[in-house]
């Protein structure tokens, strides 16, 4: 085990795959000398160099479609794309990505990660969460670790899977979240699989990347109010491991869905339907969600703070699943 | 330096823009690490921004923004306090200023903070008063950097076809980030305008006259609705990428040597020298920039926060009659 922060233990597993895959090579803006945006990438290229570790021009649809197409060839590109708020400009790249495989009766493979920093914390400018809109590409995976441990064995994990994978990672998290990572160069998590890092009988909690520690800060708080709550991290957004989320449901019949993401056509939304569909037996309270308002995310810290949703929202909704199914929360 | 046929006039008042750009860095650097200085790149953002109508549109570079609103005729104090996200701000709050001007003196800015898309919006103004037949022009400002983004170069072809009234700048400081011009930028900017159709020249851009006759060039033929021309104003990031930047990636003799070759301090000379302007004179300047800018950032400093009221989660609609 190795102590480091949330950005190290991303490098970290970028820099073990790099070492035992020659095929694994990362392309992006800044990410050479520079280290990357945050230091996403600090120490790559002093280790693998230039030729390894590629810097670009400001051009992001060619980049990821200059991945693509290395992946098509068996190469295995890390994409840095900076920001989550530039997954506009290469939607289209990841449509087709993830429609290749299918759509060529599984004669193309696109073996390829695209990185993008988001999220409202101390990097105060691009917060957009719009990991949703990859949720509805057929083909693509999302990620979003909410640990240092999550994030390098995720990384290692999305690396060698064969699919294109968005993998997001939350600001908040870079260098404010320290963990114990394992060394062991095989040991991965795998992708598609949640994660109940909170046991509880009361109520479900699903969330991911920094909405799990909000969930787990709520859960505290609700502890001592008597609410057992069962904190259930995503990890893998698409995907969604269905039998994690339902079995907690199963147990303890609420549930509460929280995300940065602004509510309307956000993928906490398919969490909901899940439970709606298959869970509908066990509840005993109407689902609840805690998400962003439908709103650009302002600016001033102040406004930032009423807008992202936090542990008190979560509490609230939590405990409006314990009131009568009429009231609303 | 060049010696167009400027009136002395404007001289100095291309050369309180640059003094007003230099003093707002230095006292906005201060406060914000986060802010992305125009230090050494002064001429360039003078010489594009000095003497647009009220009615043109400018779409600036994200580097300069204040100074271009300022230029458009936004308000100083109003303009820090969209910078530090004040309620008295031109966004309440809700937006940034130092990216971001403000749309009513027909400024186009990052609302998300995508470099490139802000070309094509200018590019689309040009359209609209060409469909009016006004001989209104939009001026689109973009990095080195921002030059390899498909968007500028589809915005330019556009602009060529419908021969628009566009004038496209690339502010070329040499470095995007830590991205040296040679890495992030094949050939040459300005040879690019040949493939598209539309004039291209490069001019020194720490050269304000330079940088201010290739514009008025390009001007004239963007109002007469002869089409696009394209500027490339090469000059150099002496200013690190943003104000605390450790700037480990660059030698920084390099960056002294660009010193050296300071805008401001070399118009000056040129103005003192062909007796437009004494010492005096061009010390008062320097003092009325020290003391608005300083009054004006303390103004918006000791504004009051945003609240609830400012988020206006019912406004994010333009409502119906909204005329
Ligand atoms: C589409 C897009 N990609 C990346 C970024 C992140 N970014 C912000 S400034 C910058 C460098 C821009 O370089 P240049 O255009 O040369 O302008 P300069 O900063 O040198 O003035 C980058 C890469 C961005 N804002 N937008």
């Amino acid at each position: 085990m190795t102590r480091m922060t949330f950005q190290q233990a991303l490098v970290a597993g970028i820099a073990e795959e790099m070492r035992c895959d020659p095929d694994v090579f990362v392309l992006g803006e800044d990410v050479g000398l520079f280290g990357g945006p945050l230091k996403s990438t600090e120490g790559l290229f002093a280790e693998f160099g230039a030729g390894r570790v590629i810097d670009m021009p400001i051009s992001e649809g060619t980049i990821v479609g200059a991945a693509v197409g290395a992946a098509m060839q068996g190469k295995r590109p890390v994409v840095d794309l900076m920001f989550l708020e530039f997954l506009g400009l290469v939607m289209q790249q990841l449509i087709d990505a993830g429609a290749m495989h299918y759509y060529s009766a599984g004669a193309a493979r696109v073996p390829l990660v695209v990185r993008a920093k988001y999220g409202v914390g101390p990097h105060h400018g691009h917060q957009y969460d719009l990991h949703s809109w990859a949720t509805n590409i057929p083909g693509v995976k999302v990620v979003a670790p909410a640990s240092a441990e999550d994030a390098k064995g995720l990384m290692k994990a999305a690396i060698r899977d064969d699919n294109p994978v968005l993998m997001v990672e939350h600001m908040a998290l870079y260098h404010g979240v320290r963990g114990d990572v394992p060394d062991d160069p095989d040991w991965i998590v795998p992708l598609g699989k949640a994660a109940v890092v909170r046991e509880g009988r009361d109520v479900t909690i699903v969330a991911s990347a920094m909405m799990v520690k909000r969930a787990q800060q709520a859960a505290k708080v609700l502890a001592d109010e008597g609410i057992s709550a069962e904190v259930v991290d995503l990890r893998t957004i698409a995907p969604l491991d269905e039998d994690t989320v339902l079995a907690s449901v199963h147990k303890t019949g609420r549930l509460v869905v929280a995300c940065e993401a602004i509510g309307r056509g956000s993928s906490a939304n398919d969490v909901i339907a899940l439970a709606a569909d298959r869970a509908y037996a066990s509840l005993k309270a109407p689902i609840r969600r805690v998400a962003a308002p439908d709103v650009p995310v302002p600016f001033h810290r102040d406004l930032e703070k009423i807008y992202v949703p936090g542990a008190a929202e979560i509490e609230a909704a939590v405990r409006s699943t314990f009131q009568s199914a009429e009231a609303a929360p | 330096m060049s010696d167009g046929p400027l009136r002395n006039d404007t001289s100095l008042e291309l050369h309180r823009l640059m003094v007003f750009s230099r003093t707002l860095d230095r006292i906005y650097g201060e406060h914000d690490g986060h802010w992305h200085g125009l230090e050494g790149e002064e001429a360039v953002a003078a010489g594009v921004y000095h003497g647009l109508r009220p009615t043109d549109i400018l779409a600036p570079h994200y580097r300069g923004m204040p100074i271009a609103s300022y230029a458009k005729g936004a308000d100083l104090r109003r303009l820090f306090a969209g910078m530090l996200a004040k309620k008295t701000g031109y966004n309440r709050g809700r937006h940034r200023n130092d990216i971001c001007g403000p749309p009513e003196f027909n400024l186009i800015g990052l609302y998300t903070g995508s470099l490139g898309p802000p070309v094509g919006y200018a590019t689309g103004a040009a359209l609209a008063a060409k469909i009016d037949g006004r001989d209104d022009i939009a001026v689109a400002v973009f990095g080195d950097g921002g030059s390899s983004r498909g968007d500028i170069h589809e915005a330019m072809n556009l602009a060529a076809v419908q021969k628009l009234g566009v004038v496209f700048v690339c502010q070329n400081n040499q470095f995007a980030i830590s991205t040296p011009l040679e890495t992030g930028v094949a050939g040459s900017v300005a040879a690019r305008g040949q493939g598209f159709g539309m004039p291209g020249v490069e001019v020194d851009g720490n050269d304000v006259l330079a940088v201010k006759d290739a514009m008025q060039t390009a001007i004239a033929r963007a109002r007469a609705g002869e089409g696009p021309s394209l500027i490339e104003a090469k000059t150099y990031r002496v200013a690190g990428h943003f104000y605390s930047d450790a700037e480990d990636y660059r030698d920084q003799d390099v960056v002294q040597s660009w010193r050296s070759r300071d805008p401001i301090a070399a118009f000056a000379a040129f103005l003192t020298d062909q007796g437009i302007a004494s010492a005096a004179e061009l010390q008062a300047i320097e003092d009325t920039a020290t003391e608005q800018i300083k009054a004006a950032f303390a103004a918006a400093l000791a504004d009051p926060n945003p609240d609830e009221d400012d988020l206006g989660f019912d406004t994010v609609y333009a409502a119906e009659a909204s005329a």
